[in-house]
């Protein structure tokens, strides 16, 4: 297992950026018949998704939810020194949606790009990845980019995959600050778990299968209580922190008998277990920075809170960061209609409050 | 856990009245046993034993007793 402590950075905010059409329990009744998605969704916790139209890409996501972003923190895009873009959903075979990003939001020739393909373990890599480098090229700002669009390869009547799976893309903002706390992170990996989560066809390998997920939920099960409790016990050691004194437990948003036992066995409160997927769904890499930007954006924008974060999932690939971040200036999530405007204007990422509870009552009308 | 106990908490999971599992019955007869009740069967055996069933061999269960031996509890005769 990596264990990895990174000095001097921060984050400044965080957005997210939904597409504007829900997919509810009533939709997925009309495919699987009311009983099964009535108990997919009791056991799941997952009452609706956003879905993107079949023109949208991650991408238009991702550009949404950082011109949010930097907005909101009124930084000018040409002073970026890197820019990681974390996706498996690209717009393109190449190049990556990186670099697509870099040219949309403006970004500087002096910038350095990397795109990361990973999934729901891919915000904590990309965060550590982000950070890391930051201070390695002695830069001062960096955009973290994490989202995918899974809808665009799943088949919609696989009822192991289409129920639980949403759009969205999430934007972080990191920042050198010689007197940030550290973040601590650890990393692991497992390539035994390739079979058991995977979009097999589409690629090279496999040129005439459609790109449609397969997931082996008892595999991604066993191997997450396999793992991710001792990746979350070791970052918490290393940041020297216990599980009392962490603010807000936000595990990747897979599902929320997961989330819940997962918290369980670590001996987090339900206060402090943050469950942010009744109107998302598993929004693969994105989820845990839907999850703060969601669930947390006054308590983020007001005060400083030990986050711990931890993502797993497809590889197998998992990590957990120790974070402590806060007063966020940006902090909110923003809506994207089919035909391209933000529904919500970027504008008012910094009501952050107000976009979050619309989403929020949305979750509770479901 | 005892045998007796851990058969109850299988039928709670499954929905089904206190008592109804003895351990003979076959999971494909089981309306409720689907791929949402094999990972709440993860989550019971590791909460209540502190163990991780390996999924491949879990897919191989037959039958409720195979489910107890799985979780390592004595499985009635």
């Amino acid at each position: 297992m990596v264990a990895s402590v990174v000095h001097g950075v921060t984050i400044a905010g965080v957005t997210a950026c939904l597409p504007e059409r829900r997919e509810t329990v009533a939709d997925l009744a009309a495919r699987f018949g009311a009983e099964a998605a009535e108990r997919i969704a009791k056991a799941t916790g997952i009452e609706a998704r956003h879905l993107v139209p079949p023109h949208q890409c991650t991408s238009d996501l991702a550009e949404a939810a950082a011109r949010a972003l930097l907005d909101g923190l009124g930084w000018d895009a040409a002073g970026i020194d890197l820019l990681v873009n974390v996706s498996q959903t690209h717009d393109h075979i190449l190049p990556s949606s990186g670099f697509l990003l870099h040219r949309r939001l403006g970004l500087g020739k002096q910038a350095a790009v990397l795109d990361l393909g990973l999934g729901c373990s891919g915000y904590v890599y990309g965060l550590w990845t982000a950070a890391a480098m930051l201070r390695a090229c002695n830069g001062r700002r960096a955009l973290l980019i994490a989202g995918d669009t899974t809808s665009r390869v799943l088949d919609p009547n696989d009822r192991s995959v289409a129920p639980l799976f949403g759009d969205a893309a999430a934007a972080t903002a990191l920042v050198a600050d010689p007197d940030a706390p550290l973040m601590a992170f650890t990393l692991g990996s497992d390539g035994a778990g390739a079979p058991y989560l995977a979009v097999p066809g589409g690629g090279l390998r496999r040129p005439d299968e459609p790109p449609h997920l397969f997931m082996d939920g008892t595999q991604v099960f066993a191997f997450t209580l396999r793992e991710v409790p001792g990746s979350i016990r070791a970052a918490l050691d290393l940041a020297g922190w216990t599980m009392a004194g962490v603010d807000r437990l936000v595990l990747h948003q897979a599902n929320a008998q997961m989330v819940r036992h997962l918290a369980r066995k670590l001996g987090a409160a339900p206060g402090q277990t943050v469950l942010a997927l009744a109107g998302h769904g598993n929004t693969s890499s994105a989820s845990i920075p839907l999850a703060l930007a969601s669930a947390l954006p006054e308590e983020l924008a007001a005060e400083r809170r030990r986050l711990l974060l931890s993502g797993f999932g497809v590889g197998w690939s998992w990590g957990s960061a120790a974070v402590e971040i806060g007063p966020l200036a940006v902090c909110g999530t923003t809506l994207l209609s089919a035909d391209g405007r933000p529904a919500i204007p970027a504008g008012a990422a910094r009501d952050a409050g107000l976009s979050a509870n619309s989403a929020g009552d949305a979750e509770n009308s479901a | 856990m005892d045998t007796k106990d851990f058969l109850l908490a299988l039928d709670e999971m499954l929905e089904l009245d206190p008592g109804t599992l003895t351990g003979t019955e076959e999971l494909e007869s089981l309306d409720n046993w689907d791929s949402l009740a094999v990972i709440s069967f993860i989550a019971l055996v590791d909460e209540k034993l502190g163990l991780v069933v390996e999924g491949e061999k879990l897919a191989k269960a037959k039958t409720v007793a195979d489910l107890l031996a799985l979780a390592g509890v004595a499985v009635p005769a």
